[in-house]
C-alpha cells in the first residue's frame, strides 16, 4: 500500500473478543460480524486497490444502537469507520485492522413522503434511485444522479456530496438536502433542519455535508424532490479536434444555455463504449459532445436549435439530434457504460477526478496526453464538460510489476495539474485516502489545520474515520493553541478614522 | 453615553491588516466589529465592542470571467456595483439576494461580504437555492488571526470540509471574509407572473403548493394578503392600491417557454379563480418589491413595528401566518409558496416573541427578529434560539473558528447566555 493509514492500536487489537461482546450486547444476532470469511465484503469499497479487514464489523438497525455503540466506542477509545453501500472511488469507507467497520445497510427504510412540502425523509441505508422511484407515481425525482446510483445510499451520497451527471443544472447532493439526524462520536443525537429551506444558526448541514464520514453518523436524511421535466432531447456532437469541442461547450454557456447535462469523451473512451454497447457513435472523431437539454417541449426545441447553430459554428462535424426516448437513451448508452467499457480494453484502470474551469479543458487534454506519453500508460477521457468535471481513465495492469506505482503516479500529475489550472484535487468522488496524500497541493498547513479544528468540534478524540481527508493528523489541543503575540497595544500601523 | 464616541475604527487595507488587527485584538482582549458599509448594523443583538474592523476598503473586483459564471471580488466591494458589473453582461446573482435598507431605514444596499455574512436569499431560493448555494471559495481570516481559503473557483469540487456554508449566514461570528468566489448565472430571457386575487391565506397557501408542485418549473411564490395593500402601509410597487389580495406566481426563461408554461399553469390554477398576468418589467418590479418587503418598510406605515422573518415547511405558513396575524394584530406577507412569512407586529417590549416563537416553533420553523430596536434586541433573543446540543455544538464550531470570541461578539448570542 502506497498510502499509510494511522498505526494500529496493539491494546485496542488485544481487547478484540471484549469488544465483539460489547457490541452484540448492543446489536443481538447477525447485527455483529466477527469471522474473517464474513467480513471479506467489508475489506473494501470501490477503490478496489486498497484491501484491510476491519476488527469487526457492526450493522445496527436503529439510531438508538448507532449512539450507544458510538458511546462505547468513544469511551474506550476505538476507532470506528462508517460504510453505506461502499461505493465510494476514494476509500472512503477503507476499514481500519483496529476499528469498527459501521454499516448502515439495514437503514432502508423510506420514513416519510411529503409532496407538498416536496420532501422525502429517509434512512441513510436507502438507495439514491429508489428514492426517485418511490415518488415517480407522482412526477417527481431526486435530483442528483451518480452513476453507481442503484448502488448508492443517499446516507453515502452525503458524506461525499455526490455529483452525477445531472449537477449542472441541479446542484450537487448538498444542494438538495435540508435536514439529517446525526449521532456524534459521543453518542449524541442531533436533529439538524428538516423541512424549511434553511435552518437557524450556523449551516451544519451543509458541513456535515461532503466531510467523508469524518464528523458525524447520519441515521435519517430529509432530501428535497423535484418534478421530472416534461420532456428531455439530447444532442449527439462530434468533433475534428478536441479544442473545438472545448470551444463548444464554453459557448453554450456563455450563451446562458445551462443544459441538463454535458457530456464529453475523447477517441480512446469513444471507441471502447462503441464497442461495447454500438450506440452508433461516430469514430471518426476526436472528440464527442452528449449535450442534453430538458424542459417544456418549446423550450427544448428551441435550444436544440441554439446549441446546434453553436455547435456548427465551433466546427462539428457530426450532429445527430434524439427524436425519441430510445434514441436520447442510446446516446446516454455509451457514456454511462464507458467504465465498464475501458474496463474490457485493459486489466485495471484508474479513474481520477478533477475539475478545471471548462475554460482550460484543450490544456488539461494536452497535458494528459503528455502525461501518458511520458509514463508510457494509456488514458481514456470521460468528463462531465459542463462543470469542468475530469474523469480519466488510466490504463494499467496491476500484474505487471510497477505498473500500479507508475498509474498512480500519473494520475496525481493529473491532479496537479488541475490545481495548476485553477481547479481542485476532486469534483465529486471525495479526498478519502486517495487524494489525501495530495491535500497540500491546494491548501496550507493553516488552511488544513482551520479544517481539522471543525472535526475536533465534533470528534474530539479524532476516532471517527481516521486516516481519511487529511495528511497529517494533529490533535486537537495542539491545534487549539492560540499564538498570541506580544501584548504590545493594538492595532499598530492600521489607517483609522 | 454613546458608545460609539469611544470607538477606534481600523480601516484595513488587505488581508494581513485584517490579521495584524485580529491578532492585536486577541493580545489586548478586546472583540471586535467587522463592517463593510454597515447597511446590516441594526440586525443582531447590540454588540459591546468599543473597535471597528471597517474592510469596505477591500474594494477590488479580482476576476470576472462570465464563460466561467464565476466572479472573485474582495469582500468589501459594493454589492450594487458588482450587481451592474454582471448585469452588463447578462448575468445575476440567482439567489436574489435581498436589499434590506428600505426594511431598516438605513441607505445604501451594502458590501458582498455583508450579502454572504447574512446570506438573505429572495423569491428565487426556491429554485435557484440560497447565497450558501452560490459561494465557490473564500478567503478569510480567522479568529486565531490566521488566513485561510476554502473551496475554489469552480462549481464543482469537494476537496476538503465545505466552510464555504459555515461562514455563509455566520453574520460575521468565525472569520472576516477578504476575498469570495461567486457563482453568476445567466439572466432569464423573459418573465411573466400569473397573479391570483382574492385568496384567504390558507388557501393562497395551496394555490401556491400546487403550482410548485407542478412541472411548470415556478421561481417565485408568494401571497399578500389584502392588509398588505391597506393605505396605511404603502403600496407594493408595480401593483398600486389593490385592496384585495393577491397571490402571485414567477415563470422564467426563454420567452416561448414562458408562455407555454404560463398557460398550463393557469389551467391548473382555475380551481383558485381567473389569473391575470404581469409581464417582464411589471413583473420584475413586483418581485423586487417582495424580495425588499416592501409593505414593511421602515418609512411606511408600520415602520415602527418589529419584523419577523419566519422559515418554515412551505406547507405549513398558510395557517402559521394567519393565525399569527389573528392573535398579534399583526401583517404578514409570503414568500417561498409559504416557506418564508415576513411578520409585522405590533410593537410589545419582547416584540411578541414568546408568542411567535411558540407558534414558528409548533409548525417546525424559527424566526429572526430582523427589526427591532435596540431596546428590544437587548433583550430579546434576535436569532432563534437553539436545541441544547445544537447549541452546544454550533459554540464548538464558533470556537474552533474564533476561540477568544473576538469577531462580533455577541451578536448572534443574548450577552447573559455567552
Amino acid at each position: 500500500m502506497a498510502i499509510m493509514m494511522p498505526a494500529s492500536d496493539q491494546a485496542v487489537l488485544d481487547r478484540r473478543s471484549e469488544i465483539v461482546a460489547a457490541l452484540r450486547a448492543i446489536v443481538p444476532g447477525e447485527g455483529v460480524i466477527d469471522s474473517a470469511a464474513e467480513m471479506l465484503p467489508y475489506e473494501s469499497d470501490g477503490l478496489m486497490a486498497y484491501r484491510q479487514p476491519p476488527m469487526v464489523v457492526v450493522l445496527p438497525d436503529t439510531t438508538e444502537q448507532v449512539s450507544r455503540i458510538l458511546k462505547y466506542c468513544g469511551e474506550q477509545g476505538i476507532k470506528v469507520v462508517p460504510r453505506g453501500s461502499g461505493t465510494s472511488l476514494s476509500g472512503g469507507a477503507l476499514p481500519l485492522a483496529d476499528a469498527v467497520l459501521l454499516g448502515l445497510g439495514k437503514f432502508k427504510r423510506i420514513r416519510e413522503i411529503d409532496f407538498d412540502n416536496r420532501v422525502v425523509v429517509t434512512e441513510p441505508g436507502v438507495t439514491n434511485l429508489a428514492i426517485s422511484q418511490a415518488v415517480a407515481h407522482a412526477g417527481f425525482y431526486y435530483a442528483p444522479d451518480p452513476s453507481s446510483q442503484i448502488a448508492c445510499s443517499i446516507g453515502g451520497n452525503v458524506a461525499e456530496n455526490s455529483g452525477g451527471v445531472h449537477c449542472l443544472k441541479y446542484g450537487m447532493t448538498t444542494n438538495n438536502v435540508l435536514g439529517c439526524e446525526i449521532v456524534l462520536m459521543s453518542g449524541e443525537i442531533l436533529r439538524i433542519g428538516g423541512k424549511t429551506a434553511e435552518n437557524s444558526g450556523y449551516d451544519l448541514m451543509g458541513i456535515i455535508t461532503g466531510s467523508e464520514g469524518l464528523l458525524g453518523v447520519i441515521t435519517e436524511i430529509t432530501v428535497r424532490i423535484l418534478q421530472k421535466p416534461e420532456t428531455a432531447r439530447a444532442l449527439m456532437v462530434g468533433f475534428a479536434e478536441v479544442e473545438a469541442a472545448g470551444e463548444c461547450v464554453a459557448r453554450i454557456i456563455g450563451a446562458g444555455i445551462i443544459p441538463g447535462g454535458m457530456e464529453m469523451m475523447d477517441k480512446p473512451a469513444i471507441h471502447a463504449a462503441e464497442a461495447f454497447v454500438h450506440a452508433g457513435y461516430p469514430l471518426d472523431v476526436e472528440a464527442l459532445l452528449i449535450i442534453e437539454l430538458d424542459g417544456p417541449s418549446v423550450e427544448v426545441d428551441e435550444l436544440i436549435k441554439r446549441v446546434e447553430a453553436i455547435a456548427q459554428g465551433c466546427g462539428s462535424t457530426t450532429c445527430q439530434i434524439s427524436t425519441s426516448e430510445a434514441e436520447r437513451n442510446l446516446f446516454w448508452a455509451g457514456r454511462k457504460a464507458a467504465f465498464p467499457a475501458v474496463g474490457r480494453i485493459s486489466p485495471d484502470y484508474l479513474c481520477m477526478d478533477g475539475t478545471i474551469p471548462r475554460g482550460a479543458l484543450p490544456k488539461a487534454l494536452a497535458r494528459i496526453r503528455d502525461l501518458s506519453a511520458k509514463y508510457d500508460l494509456r488514458v481514456a477521457n470521460v468528463f462531465h464538460a459542463g462543470d469542468g468535471n475530469l474523469h480519466p481513465l488510466i490504463l494499467y495492469d496491476a500484474n505487471q510489476p510497477g505498473e500500479i506505482e507508475r498509474a498512480e503516479a500519473f494520475g496525481a500529475d493529473i491532479l496537479r495539474a488541475c490545481v495548476e489550472f485553477g481547479g481542485v484535487l476532486t469534483g465529486e468522488h471525495g479526498v478519502g485516502i486517495e487524494k489525501r496524500d495530495l491535500m497540500p497541493e491546494m491548501f496550507s498547513e493553516v488552511d488544513l489545520n482551520q479544517q481539522q479544528r471543525l472535526k475536533c468540534a465534533f470528534d474530539a478524540q479524532g476516532l471517527l474515520n481516521p486516516g481519511k481527508v487529511f495528511p497529517t493528523l494533529h490533535r486537537c489541543a495542539e491545534l487549539g493553541r492560540m499564538h498570541v503575540h506580544a501584548g504590545k497595544l493594538a492595532f499598530p500601523d492600521i489607517p483609522r478614522f | 453615553m454613546d458608545r460609539r464616541n469611544a470607538v477606534d475604527t481600523l480601516k484595513v487595507r488587505d488581508a494581513k491588516d485584517v490579521e495584524q488587527a485580529v491578532r492585536a485584538a486577541i493580545a489586548g482582549e478586546q472583540p471586535l466589529e467587522i463592517i463593510g458599509h454597515g447597511s446590516k448594523r441594526l440586525i443582531g443583538q447590540p454588540m459591546a465592542t468599543n473597535a471597528v474592523l471597517d474592510v469596505s476598503a477591500l474594494n477590488a473586483v479580482t476576476a470576472y470571467e462570465p464563460n466561467e459564471l464565476i466572479i472573485t471580488v474582495q469582500a468589501g466591494a459594493p454589492l450594487a456595483d458588482v450587481q451592474s458589473l454582471i448585469d452588463s453582461k447578462n448575468q445575476q446573482f440567482a439567489f436574489e439576494p435581498i436589499d434590506t435598507s428600505a426594511l431598516l431605514g438605513v441607505s445604501g444596499n451594502g458590501t458582498i461580504g455583508g450579502m454572504i455574512g447574512a446570506g438573505l436569499a429572495g423569491p428565487r431560493r426556491i429554485k435557484a437555492g440560497g447565497a450558501r448555494d452560490h459561494l465557490l471559495g473564500a478567503h478569510a481570516v480567522s479568529g486565531f488571526g490566521d488566513s485561510f481559503r476554502t473551496g475554489g473557483r469552480v462549481v464543482k469540487n469537494v476537496t476538503g470540509y465545505d466552510l464555504c456554508k459555515l461562514l455563509t449566514g455566520s453574520w460575521g461570528t468565525l472569520a472576516v471574509m477578504t476575498e469570495v468566489t461567486l457563482k453568476v448565472m445567466p439572466k432569464p430571457e423573459s418573465e411573466r407572473t400569473l397573479m391570483l386575487a382574492g385568496l384567504d391565506d390558507a388557501t393562497a397557501n395551496r394555490a401556491m403548493t400546487a403550482a410548485l408542485g407542478s412541472p411548470y418549473d415556478v421561481s417565485g411564490a408568494a401571497h399578500l394578503p389584502n392588509s398588505a395593500f391597506r393605505p396605511a402601509t404603502g403600496a407594493l410597487a408595480g401593483l398600486g392600491a389593490q385592496g384585495r389580495a393577491v397571490t402571485l406566481l414567477r415563470l422564467e426563461g426563454i420567452a416561448a417557454s414562458v408562455a407555454d408554461r404560463a398557460n398550463s399553469l393557469g389551467k391548473a390554477l382555475t380551481p383558485f379563480g381567473s389569473v391575470e398576468t404581469l409581464d417582464d418589467a411589471a413583473s420584475a418590479t413586483v418581485w423586487s418589491a417582495i424580495r425588499d418587503v416592501e409593505p414593511f418598510a421602515a418609512g411606511g406605515a408600520l415602520g415602527a413595528w418589529p419584523v419577523w422573518r419566519i422559515v418554515c415547511p412551505p406547507a405549513s405558513g398558510g395557517a402559521l401566518g394567519q393565525a399569527l396575524a389573528r392573535d398579534t394584530g399583526g401583517d404578514v406577507i409570503y414568500d417561498w409558496g409559504g416557506g418564508l412569512i415576513w411578520a409585522a407586529l405590533p410593537p410589545k417590549p419582547d416584540a411578541q416573541a414568546a408568542l411567535a416563537r411558540q407558534r414558528v416553533e409548533t409548525a417546525g420553523g424559527h424566526a429572526l427578529l430582523i427589526r427591532a430596536s435596540e431596546q428590544v434586541r437587548q433583550s430579546v433573543d434576535v436569532f432563534h434560539p437553539q436545541p441544547a446540543g445544537i447549541a452546544a455544538l454550533s459554540q464548538r464550531v464558533r470556537n474552533s473558528f474564533d476561540p477568544k470570541i473576538i469577531l462580533n461578539r455577541g451578536r448572534m448570542m443574548l450577552m447573559s447566555a455567552t
